[in-house]
């Protein structure tokens, strides 16, 4: 079986569609500004609930953040 | 001092060496106190600022632990009493360095009020933690019972009492020493 990871758009919609900073969505989101650095340079996976949560905040659907495919 | 005899060349360096480091402990304190930002590594969440402290104090009690059971075997039938000089050096040690260890924890919360607390992959990365130090406890469990089983000579100036209890905490400073070096190893890599 070949090995899957969730990749994301996060930086690019952050930048694009709404110019916020990491800080302003991380407490949007409730984290720390450390994990969208951690997320948007794809070393950690965020859960369900906090994926929601940035979709939100970036006006976007869930499925144009992230994406499951191959490694 | 904390490591060493309490004499060398002809000076005391026990109770003075002792309040020679307290000092400059407090003056750490002070100082970290008014520079917090430049003590850590930049970007570094109040999560990771706590766990390099506790890597710092967690390794001071560890270097206190591993001098006292040093001390043990040397006492003798002494070793065997709860108030022994090597035990009531080892607990004020361990009491100063508990106390100046929430001194720094409490002037770094107050310094980053409005951190957030309950982040999700801070909570992560200490559950992970937890996990790691268990599995090293547990690995250290099964060594002690071997080498207990296969060499117990090794062992035997230890075989008192006290001696294996004052042991076994040390299984517990041991797996905290793992958990807060995986936790700020985890934090670092996460930026890379």
């Amino acid at each position: 079986m070949s090995e899957l990871t969730v990749r994301n758009e996060i930086r690019r919609l952050r930048q694009e569609k709404s110019t916020m900073t990491q800080a302003e969505l991380a407490r949007i989101c409730g984290v720390t500004r450390q994990t969208i650095i951690a997320l948007e340079a794809e070393k950690y996976s965020p859960s369900l609930e906090l994926a929601f949560r940035l979709a939100r905040a970036l006006g976007c659907n869930l499925e144009e953040v992230f994406r499951f495919e191959e490694k | 001092m904390f490591l060493g005899p309490d004499g060398w060349l002809g000076i005391d360096i026990g109770p003075v060496g002792a309040a020679v480091l307290y000092a400059a402990l407090w003056l750490f304190v002070i100082h970290l106190s008014k520079h917090s930002e430049a003590a850590f590594p930049p970007d570094a969440s109040l999560t990771e600022r706590q766990a390099w402290v506790a890597v710092a104090f967690v390794t001071l009690i560890t270097i206190h632990w591993l001098n006292f059971m040093a001390m043990l075997p040397s006492l003798g039938a002494a070793a065997d009493q709860i108030s022994n000089p090597a035990s009531r050096r080892f607990a004020i040690n361990f009491g100063m360095t508990i106390f100046a260890w929430i001194v720094v924890a409490g002037v770094i919360r107050s310094g980053n009020r409005e951190a957030v607390e309950a982040d999700e992959r801070d909570l992560r990365i200490q559950h992970a933690a937890g996990r790691v130090g268990s599995g090293v406890m547990a690995v250290l469990i099964i060594g002690l019972i071997s080498g207990l089983a296969t060499q117990p000579e090794v062992f035997s100036p230890w075989l008192r009492p006290l001696s294996v209890a004052n042991g076994l905490v040390g299984l517990l400073i041991v797996k905290t020493l793992t958990e807060t070096v995986y936790t700020v190893v985890r934090f670092r890599r996460g930026y890379a």
